[in-house]
């Protein structure tokens, strides 16, 4: 079955929808076929969430193979149920949450309800270049990198999930652990600072 | 809901995208956009931002696919091997020890008759029932561990 998903006109991303219970039985098997070409389809996404969520290309990298690595090992947990991309975006996310926890633990609970502190889970090393600087392309920086580095990670976090992922509100509850109401009100916020970024105005 | 239309027509705007409106909803903010321009100065900003949000252009870092892949590779060859098989081997391999256990008695006597008949001394057939039991542990052991050595090798 997975030799066909390689053929040229059969389009691997329905698959990817489609076949949950597929990649999970690859998962649990360890198929290095299926495991290359998961990490092939779902580079961009899944470095693009995570440069979202450090705010550093670097970082973003390491813990882009550091999440792949864990996939290898704990492949047999995943049972399909929820599409991969939630799966793959958790483990993402847990492995920055405990690199946030190691090297801040004093900020961790904060960074845990963000709704109290609407200025919290800024995870912006305050050494490091600007966040975004060197990935953008030249046309955008003046506008969206500035824009977006006034946004609390949490807030562009959902924002990422819900309008670059397109993922349901259910999924991106899953992806952060967190109810649905929680994750309504964090893209209700989050859509406000956007808007209120993008137009110049303080997030 | 909300009493003060802009207040109301602000949030459904928010909604829509968030979390999607009723088409009765879709119909009020529709009329209220026609007639006030503060709303849909606010509808319009909405829109871009996320337009930008969502074209925003991000480059990966170069071979960044590749060099994944090649260090799940390695780190799958460090990893206790996956396979279902070897559960069936295993199986086999209790069989046969229990099997091997049970019929040690005849194995036992089959080498005394043997030894005796051959006027071999008692520690010579002794060491050949030992022998029957442990050479065949000793070669597994020893493919065990031969394949152990090759794969450390190609990953070197």
């Amino acid at each position: 079955m997975w030799a066909n998903a390689q053929k040229p006109g059969l389009h691997f991303s329905s698959l990817m929808t489609d076949d949950t219970k597929f990649i999970a039985r690859g998962l649990k098997q360890r198929d290095p076929e299926l495991l290359d070409l998961l990490i092939e389809q779902y580079q961009f996404r899944l470095f693009r969430y995570l440069l979202h969520l450090t705010g550093s290309r670097e970082r973003a990298e390491d813990f882009f193979q550091e999440t792949w690595v864990r996939v290898l090992e704990r492949g047999s947990q995943y049972d399909g149920r929820w599409k991969f991309e939630a799966w793959l975006f958790t483990i993402a996310r847990n492995l920055v949450l405990d690199w946030h926890r190691r090297k801040k633990p004093e900020s961790f609970e904060s960074l845990r309800g963000p709704e109290e502190d609407a200025a919290a889970f800024d995870v912006h090393d305050e050494k490091s270049a600007t966040p975004l600087e060197s990935v953008l392309s030249n046309e955008q920086r003046e506008g969206v990198q500035a824009s977006l580095t006034k946004i609390p990670v949490v807030y562009r976090e959902v924002l990422v999930l819900r309008f670059q992922e397109e993922m349901q509100l259910e999924e991106i509850a899953v992806v952060l652990n967190t109810p649905v109401s929680t994750v309504k009100s964090r893209l209700y916020r989050g859509l406000e600072a956007l808007r209120g970024a993008m137009s110049g105005g303080a997030a | 809901m909300n009493q003060n239309p802009h207040i109301r027509a602000t949030q459904l705007i928010a909604q829509q995208r968030v979390e999607g409106i009723s088409s009765e909803e879709q119909s009020w903010l529709a009329a209220h956009l026609d007639e006030c321009e503060t709303c849909s100065a606010v509808q319009a900003q909405t829109a871009q931002a996320l337009n930008a949000f969502r074209g925003m252009k991000i480059e990966l870092p170069k071979n960044l696919a590749a060099r994944t892949q090649l260090r799940v590779r390695l780190r799958a060859e460090e990893l206790p091997a996956h396979n279902p098989g070897r559960v069936l081997l295993w199986a086999i391999a209790g069989i046969s020890w229990l099997l091997g256990l049970a019929s040690a008695p005849l194995v036992w006597r089959g080498f005394e008759w043997a030894g005796t008949e051959l006027g071999l001394p008692k520690i010579i057939w002794q060491v050949g029932v030992a022998l029957w039991w442990l050479v065949p542990g000793m070669v597994a052991t020893g493919t065990v561990l031969l394949q152990k050595w090759a794969r450390t090798n190609v990953t070197e």
